[in-house]
């Protein structure tokens, strides 16, 4: 990262071509009387206004709490048990199948269980949450604390460095790149049990909105609130990236060689928007 | 290797019994959480259904339709963008929107325009499945060392022969961990769809077996979901074995 200097041939580079797309999306879509397919324009207006002075506001708060509530819970439990499984050899060859299996079950399943017996309230909503993520943000815990060279933990061990200390300066950072990498994952899977939780039982929130709306044929309202998650998901990832950055710096200072390995960003779990 | 089995089932058998003891003092209601004796005379009686197969087929067909086009579709353009400097790097903020779009809040508007079908789940799974596969296939095609384009450009090779003979074998193993990804993906959201619409499938008889109060009976669907991602899972490691046995292991995380 070179700051100060902004560098725009790359921008420009990688900005064309999204802005082409727009621009033909805002032209095709002008005049256009197709039901389903309201003018961009329109749409966009839509959700500016129901911002303003819609509940809009209301509901993306309201998913926004639960997305990160459940997040947060499933990083500070998954990076607790990661670190204790990664550490000791015994624990995390005995679950390894389970945790495979557990990260292999699709969360969505559990929806109806969870929100028919739960209710429709906002703690049933974030246990979903943090029940997809959890496994994701764990399994890359575990694998990060591997990944450390055994020359540290002998350096460690050698020395006699108090097991706290060595937990909170040896193995969390050395494990932090892979932990990240597995909380991006994570919060892939958190969008989408917060849309889907909230479109199958939820008074409120933007899954709701867009449902209502939907079947209400305000279509319009409809694009605009599922273009509103779009955003919501897209900046969180954004602000992950950034928090990455800063807690990483170090890390991507180093010259390439002195690495142990690239962080993975491509998970073998379910990373991925759905 | 068998003592590692053991341990194995013993943190199985260990979480069992933490489950059955959690279930049988009854901290959480049984029907939000029945006790794992319940569940597998559920998954019994599930498996000589022809119900349970149909439901199992049905989200299948979904999922594999799904999966297939966006394979169809992903590799192709994956290799091509990659392989292009300027196509990778002008597509790249685009791809990055949709890839963190999550496509199931699509799902109101695809009703309305396409209305509650298998066709409209297939679609919602191809969407979500593209993503993986292309990516991945793009930095597969990335990844061939610099020396090996050198050497082709100088051989004057031309270039289906490139792409055929250099680019996609050395695309593989990323393309294999794109292909674990959507597969595994692709059951994800043929389930998502069916818990949330009107569709048959593994997803709706979770729903209507809670409706109905037989809990046990939607977590014995929920568990035999969670068998399919897996053997997925596995497979797909088994595949890579087999196809990348030629080359060294690449490091695809978390392995």
């Amino acid at each position: 990262m070179n700051r100060g200097r902004v560098p725009w041939k790359p921008i420009l580079r990688q900005l064309w071509l999204p802005a082409l797309v727009f621009a033909i999306l805002l032209v095709a879509t002008a005049g256009n009387t197709s039901f389903y397919f309201p003018p961009l324009t329109e749409v966009l207006s839509t959700l500016w206004s129901e911002l303003v002075h819609g509940g809009l506001v209301g509901d993306l708060l309201y998913s926004l709490r639960n997305i990160v509530s459940g997040l947060a819970l499933a990083t500070v439990v998954g990076v607790g048990a990661g670190l204790v499984i990664g550490e000791i050899r015994t624990l995390r060859l005995a679950t390894a199948p389970l945790l495979d299996f557990a990260r292999a079950t699709p969360t969505v399943g559990f929806v109806p269980v969870i929100i028919l017996t739960l209710g429709i309230g906002s703690g049933p909503k974030i246990f979903l949450i943090f029940l997809g993520s959890l496994w994701p943000i764990l399994l890359n815990t575990v694998s990060g604390v591997q990944a450390i060279s055994p020359a540290v933990h002998e350096t460690a061990r050698g020395y006699r460095i108090p097991w706290r200390l060595r937990l909170r300066r040896v193995i969390l950072p050395g494990a932090l790149p892979q932990i990240l990498a597995g909380i991006r994952v994570s919060l892939s899977i958190a969008v989408v049990l917060m849309v889907v939780s909230e479109i199958y039982g939820s008074p409120v929130g933007l899954g709701n909105f867009i449902l209502q709306s939907g079947s209400s044929f305000h279509v319009a309202e409809t694009w605009a609130g599922t273009i509103l998650i779009g955003i919501l998901g897209y900046g969180l990832s954004v602000f992950l990236l950034l928090c990455e950055h800063r807690l990483l710096g170090w890390y991507h200072q180093r010259a390439p060689r002195a690495r142990p390995s690239k962080p993975v960003t491509i998970e073998k779990s379910n990373g991925v928007v759905v | 290797m068998v003592k590692v089995r053991l341990l194995q089932l013993g943190a199985l058998a260990a979480v069992l019994g933490l489950w059955a003891l959690i279930a049988a003092i009854g901290v959480v209601s049984s029907t939000a959480l029945p006790g794992p004796g319940s569940v597998a005379s559920a998954l019994w009686q599930l498996a000589g259904s022809g119900t349970f197969w149909q439901a199992v087929g049905d989200t299948l067909r979904g999922a594999v339709t799904g999966l297939v086009v966006a394979i169809a579709v992903g590799i192709p353009v994956g290799l091509v963008t990659g392989v292009y400097a300027a196509a990778e790097e002008s597509s790249r903020l685009l791809m990055e929107i949709l890839r963190s779009f999550p496509v199931i809040a699509l799902l109101p508007v695809f009703l309305l325009v396409l209305g509650s079908t298998p066709g409209m789940k297939a679609t919602v799974v191809f969407i979500a499945c593209v993503f993986p596969v292309l990516l991945q296939a793009q930095y597969g095609a990335r990844s061939v060392p610099p020396a090996v384009h050198e050497t082709v450009r100088s051989y004057r090779i031309p270039r289906l022969l490139r792409f055929r003979r250099v680019v996609l074998p050395g695309a593989v193993p990323s393309i294999m961990t794109g292909l674990r990804l959507a597969a595994t993906t692709s059951v994800l959201v043929s389930i998502g769809v069916e818990v949330l619409t009107t569709l048959p499938g593994i997803g709706h008889m979770i729903m209507e077996s809670q409706q109905a109060g037989a809990s046990a009976r939607a977590y014995a669907y929920i568990f035999s979901a969670g068998a399919i991602g897996y053997s997925i899972t596995l497979l797909a490691q088994f595949a890579e074995h087999r196809l990348l046995r030629w080359r060294p292991p690449v490091h695809t995380g978390g392995e």
